[in-house]
């Protein structure tokens, strides 16, 4: 019989150890290092909203580039306040991303909420998804165009009712463009409603006279709608026979603001890209391969979701001029 | 109207991949299990399971994830019966009668009844989807703030019926429910009672309230008993009297019939609809029967009454959502993303370029919906089971599912510590004789009759004639007022007969 010392057991049992331990590591080393274990994505909304199927949808090709894969938890709440919150919360190693509709919501949430939080915090990876808010009138309207609304209500502010959701880009769009007309806005007939969906249901359905709401929701209703204006410089791709606020400008010799309706993506936390740039490499070259898949690309437009790469930098600087003009514009925000 | 090339070409669709089929009790199984934990809505179990659907063929793929959403409209209302906990708001009403009756050891009857009243209700309200789902689309979007208004103050009526014994307490409760309802930030952007909380910004959690409302306060009143049903004899799992339950349901056609009614045109009304439709069935079947004082002590008719309208509600949800490409909820939002990753888009136009699409997923609705009646009986013979665990082991493991339940509705602690807060006022109503259930009530309805009160003051600029320009609205009006003069002249009418029978 063999005898081994104490020693000899205790060094083959801590090789051991160490070997179950070392080797995913070493073998994942190989590949690109980090990251090392699965990852989360948090989605401040519901399940089965945009931001929810955006994730789902672009999850599977991110994690073939990662080589881990990915779960996404929903915190929604408090226009995405407490997701947010939630995010900003977690270890800053990378292990959290976000999936957000970034503007409106983290500048009103900050302007309007006092959330606990500064728009610096975050870091745009990239923003696919970019919205603009429609003037949309239902289906079956005697309005024929932007410039009768206008005319109408200098005439009697009260003559339409107006839809739109309050504290939201739509609505300060709305305020632009009567401040712009010379039209007292506490004049005016407005009917509030608690999401994008509800009110655009309200201009289908004739509840209202012209309805404020982000464009591309509108698009499975566009049978029972009659597109007034695009809140937008110039005419926008997916409504080419409806004018824009640009032209708006023009023809009542005022000049008309527009803010982006929305803008949704990938988002890390600030504290994340100081800690660790070399993790923040990773993320941002692996979010742009899948971003530039053809296979991801075909997915996510079948299910109608955005894949454009816009990049980090692009990104930001949109979602800081988005926060830059709501924070100007607070007041007309804070009076609904 | 019901178009004969379209119908046959869905059936050859649903005949030509059998295979499909094999989808439907997996996916049942999987709706009811999620619909029975209390918390954990049946949009997160589809969420998990549409990337699955993804590898899958169109149509196994929307079959799976539809016996899931048919599944689950049963699920909510096996703990309703058996814990008092109703798994979705939709399954309120069903508490009211089904729990007292499990305490009684009927709880095989209760469960019978639900079953075949859950069914007979979605098969209705399918094939009314059938015969008019162009025209019942339109209705949906013709529904304005007013309408809104006025069905949801027809819910607060029925306030009443749930008073119990001291009316005053009752609509004391109610108002406290109401008032609780109009927590947080409301419809035109004003936060109200939030106590810098951002938790209740969306107002208070519904579901950790009511489970807390309704469930911990029974379970608080559970501590001195040894079982749930405290006659040993009865505590059998019986399939016989699930089976009489079956026929029970269909002793009451009116209750039955009316019911399901209900549930197809109030449940029709994107996001709200389920929960009015369930308490006005129970509530109009409660006024309009000859004992109304039986209600609430376990009569099978007010289980019968709230299972036929909350899942014919199903049929009118998923109208909206074919017809309209409007997800009424989270789940037909599911749908329409699973729709859209096989390269079909809802809306208006969907319902005219894929009409065959359409009629097969009402005919294999309508195949899923006799097929719950057979997965359905077996889960609920497993599940019955609980009234054979003795109590000092069912409390506390309830009370943790609820916890988890309370957790997994946001993902925060904000469920859980609602659930207790509540837990703890529902129990000191109970002591002190308040009716519990008008909180709920109150607190289901009161957000929504002032965002829609609101809503119409805007849109009308605050003038009242504007109620003669809505017919509709005019015409529930009507409805309401004829249904409140003939309950109170069938009361009437009641009580001069025992008046007459007590003189001979």
């Amino acid at each position: 019989m063999t005898n081994y010392s104490r020693r000899t057991v205790l060094k083959f049992a801590a090789a051991g150890a160490a070997s179950t331990v070392l080797t995913p590591t070493m073998l994942m080393a190989q590949g690109n290092g980090w990251p090392e274990r699965p990852l989360n994505m948090v989605v401040p909304f519901a399940t089965g909203g945009y931001n929810d199927r955006l994730a789902r949808a672009f999850i599977p090709f991110l994690q073939e580039e990662l080589g881990q894969p990915l779960s996404v938890a929903n915190r929604p709440g408090a226009g995405t306040q407490l997701g947010n919150t939630y995010f900003l919360q977690q270890p800053n190693d990378g292990y959290t991303l976000k999936c957000n509709s970034v503007a409106p919501y983290i500048p009103l949430t900050i302007l309007l909420q006092d959330a606990p939080y500064s728009a610096e915090d975050f870091q745009m990876i990239n923003l696919p998804s970019r919205d603009f808010t429609l003037a949309a009138a239902p289906g079956d309207t005697d309005l024929e165009s932007m410039e009768e609304v206008i005319s109408r209500l200098r005439q009697d502010p009260r003559s339409l009712s107006l839809g739109v959701q309050p504290a939201s880009a739509d609505y300060l769009n709305l305020m632009l463009m009567l401040d712009a007309a010379g039209i007292d806005s506490s004049e005016i007939r407005l009917v509030t409603y608690d999401g994008g969906g509800p009110a655009r249901n309200a201009a289908a359905g004739g509840h209202v006279d012209v309805a404020f709401v982000g464009g591309e929701g509108f698009l499975p209703l566009i049978d029972r709608i009659k597109p007034l204006m695009a809140f937008s410089d110039n005419r926008v791709d997916v409504y080419p026979d409806t004018m824009s606020s640009g032209e708006l400008s023009e023809s009542i010799g005022e000049e008309v603001e527009s803010v982006e309706g929305s803008q949704r993506g990938w988002v890390v936390s600030k504290a994340f890209v100081d800690e660790h740039p070399d993790r923040y490499e990773i993320l941002v070259d692996a979010i742009e391969r899948a971003t530039k898949n053809p296979e991801c690309i075909e997915a996510l437009e079948e299910q109608q979701l955005a894949t454009t790469w816009y990049g980090p930098e692009q990104s930001q600087e949109d979602y800081l001029a988005n926060f830059e003009s709501l924070e100007r514009h607070i007041d007309l925000l804070r009076e609904s | 109207m019901i178009d004969l090339v379209a119908s046959s070409a869905a059936l050859q669709l649903l005949a030509s991949s059998p295979d499909a089929w094999l989808w439907v009790i997996p996916g049942l199984m999987i709706g009811l299990v999620f619909g029975a934990m209390p918390g954990i809505s049946i949009t997160m179990a589809m969420a998990i399971f549409l990337p699955a659907t993804l590898y899958m063929d169109f149509l196994p793929a929307i079959i799976f994830l539809t016996s899931m959403y048919t599944g689950a409209g049963f699920g909510g209302s096996v703990p309703a019966i058996l814990m008092n906990i109703p798994g979705t708001s939709s399954a309120v009403a069903t508490t009211f009668d089904g729990y007292p009756m499990a305490r009684d050891g009927r709880h095989n009857e209760a469960m019978g009844v639900a079953l075949t009243s859950s069914v007979f209700g979605m098969l209705l309200s399918y094939s009314v989807l059938f015969l008019v789902i162009s025209p019942l689309a339109d209705i949906v979007l013709g529904i304005g703030p007013l309408e809104m208004l006025v069905i949801a103050l027809w819910g607060i009526l029925l306030l009443g019926s749930l008073a119990g014994k001291h009316m005053t307490r009752g609509i004391l409760a109610g108002i406290f429910g109401l008032i609780l309802g109009t927590v947080g930030m409301n419809t035109a952007g004003y936060m109200r009672g939030t106590m810098g909380v951002p938790w209740l910004l969306d107002g208070i959690p519904v579901v950790p309230a009511m489970m807390g409302l309704l469930a911990a306060s029974q379970l608080f009143n559970l501590v001195n008993s040894n079982f749930l049903v405290e006659d040993e004899s009865k505590r059998g799992i019986n399939a016989g009297k699930i089976f009489y339950g079956f026929r029970l349901a269909f002793k009451h056609p009116i209750v039955i019939l009316r019911g399901s009614f209900i549930g197809v045109f109030i449940g029709a009304i994107p996001g709200v609809g389920s929960s009015i439709s369930n308490l006005l069935s129970y509530a109009y079947t409660k006024r309009g029967d000859d004992n109304p004082e039986t209600f609430g002590e376990g009569n099978p008719k007010g289980v019968v009454a709230a299972e036929s309208a909350n899942s014919s509600s199903e049929g009118g949800a998923m109208a909206t959502m074919l017809a309209l490409g409007i997800p009424g909820g989270g789940a037909t939002a599911i749908l329409l993303a699973a729709f859209a990753m096989h390269n079909i888009v809802g809306g208006p136009s969907f319902i005219a370029n894929n009409q065959e699409i359409v009629y097969a997923i009402l005919f294999s609705n309508f195949a899923q919906g006799i097929l719950l009646l057979g997965v359905g009986l077996g889960f609920v013979f497993v599940a019955s089971s609980v009234v054979r665990v003795p109590l000092r082991y069912l409390v506390p493991t309830v009370l943790s599912v609820a916890c988890f339940g309370a957790y997994a509705v946001d993902g925060s602690m904000a469920g859980p510590i609602t659930l207790f807060v509540f837990s703890v006022i529902g129990w000191m109503m109970a002591r002190y004789g308040y009716p519990v259930a008008a909180v709920v009530v109150g607190l289901l309805l009161g957000g929504l009759v002032e965002t829609q009160l609101l809503r119409s003051n805007q849109v009308s600029g605050g003038d009242f004639t504007y109620l003669f320009d809505r017919p509709a609205a005019m015409a529930i009006i009507g409805v309401i007022v004829f249904s409140m003069a003939f309950t109170a002249w069938a009361k009437r009418r009641r009580k001069r007969r025992e008046l007459t029978a007590a003189s001979r």
